[in-house]
């Protein structure tokens, strides 16, 4: 199973300071903390960890249902600059961060490696409301799986549960795929 | 401090992290902050900031954890101020 998570670098800059007092005591362990003050970009540091925490959060609360805020209790460890790991009581799930001038994203999974992963995806937003973004996401999601799976893009759907958790439906099929979509200012990204 | 006045004073608080200005003017206690006003998350840090600066309470994690809409707010600053009044 896998979450995702992307943070728009210039958005973030503009919505959050996370240098106001409090911030990131909220939200990070002091081994956390101590990885922001070591960074060279502690901005990107930041973002990159946060990221880390929501895409853990993601599977987490499909495994385990849920609907709560306390990114302290997802504890990330570093094992390089792309790598990491992220724990939640007796979860682990495996991280892997792609950092650029644009975003950072994260991709958690349950497993080690992320071979498993189906389709994932990661593209620039058109500039248009949040509605619209959506739609043009599921678009998206759409077009690349009945590409994959050789399925008429017609009878699939995007439907988020009673729980906001996306799901991928094919008509005339009662199973269904989980999807994790993530998407901040212009950029957005899914993983199957 | 009725319940009326608390949530015009979170009104106030949380408007400048408001993505949905529908949800905005539908603000009342059943109103979810992720869902229904598509703040961003790590805003959400920034309301509890506020909500600690403005009503000089102190939001430990646990409630923190529980203050996705405004029904959970009300009920946790309202306790954490009887809390301040005992003392």
């Amino acid at each position: 199973m896998t979450g995702n998570d992307i943070v728009d670098i210039e958005l973030a800059a503009a919505e959050s300071n996370w240098k106001r007092k409090g911030f990131i005591e909220k939200i990070f362990t002091s081994a956390e903390q101590q990885y922001i003050t070591d960074a060279i970009t502690p901005d990107k540091m930041v973002w990159k960890l946060w990221s880390m925490k929501e895409s853990a959060y993601k599977i987490y609360t499909r495994q385990f249902g849920g609907y709560f805020f306390a990114p302290q209790k997802f504890s990330c460890i570093m094992l390089n600059e792309t790598s990491g790991m992220v724990i939640i009581s007796t979860q682990l799930y495996y991280t892997i961060t792609i950092t650029n001038e644009k975003y950072i994203y994260s991709i958690a999974s349950t497993d080690k490696s992320t071979g498993e992963m189906l389709l994932h995806g990661c593209f620039i937003l058109p500039v248009m409301d949040l509605l619209k973004q959506q739609q043009y996401i599921y678009e998206k999601i759409i077009n690349r799986y009945a590409l994959l799976t050789a399925k008429e893009k017609k009878k699939i759907l995007v439907w988020k549960n009673e729980s906001g958790v996306p799901f991928l439906y094919e008509q005339g099929n009662k199973s269904k795929t989980p999807v994790s979509i993530t998407h901040h200012g212009s950029y957005a990204a899914f993983c199957i | 401090m009725t319940n009326e006045e608390l949530i015009e004073k979170l009104k106030l608080i949380v408007k400048p992290y408001v993505k949905n200005d529908e949800g905005f003017k539908n603000m009342d206690e059943n109103t979810d902050f992720l869902n229904d006003l598509k703040i961003n998350s790590a805003n959400l840090v920034d309301v509890i900031l506020d909500v600690e600066n403005e009503f000089d309470i102190i939001i430990d994690n646990e409630s923190m954890e529980k203050m996705l809409n405004v029904k959970a707010a009300m009920e946790i600053i309202t306790t954490k101020l009887s809390e301040n009044d005992r003392q």
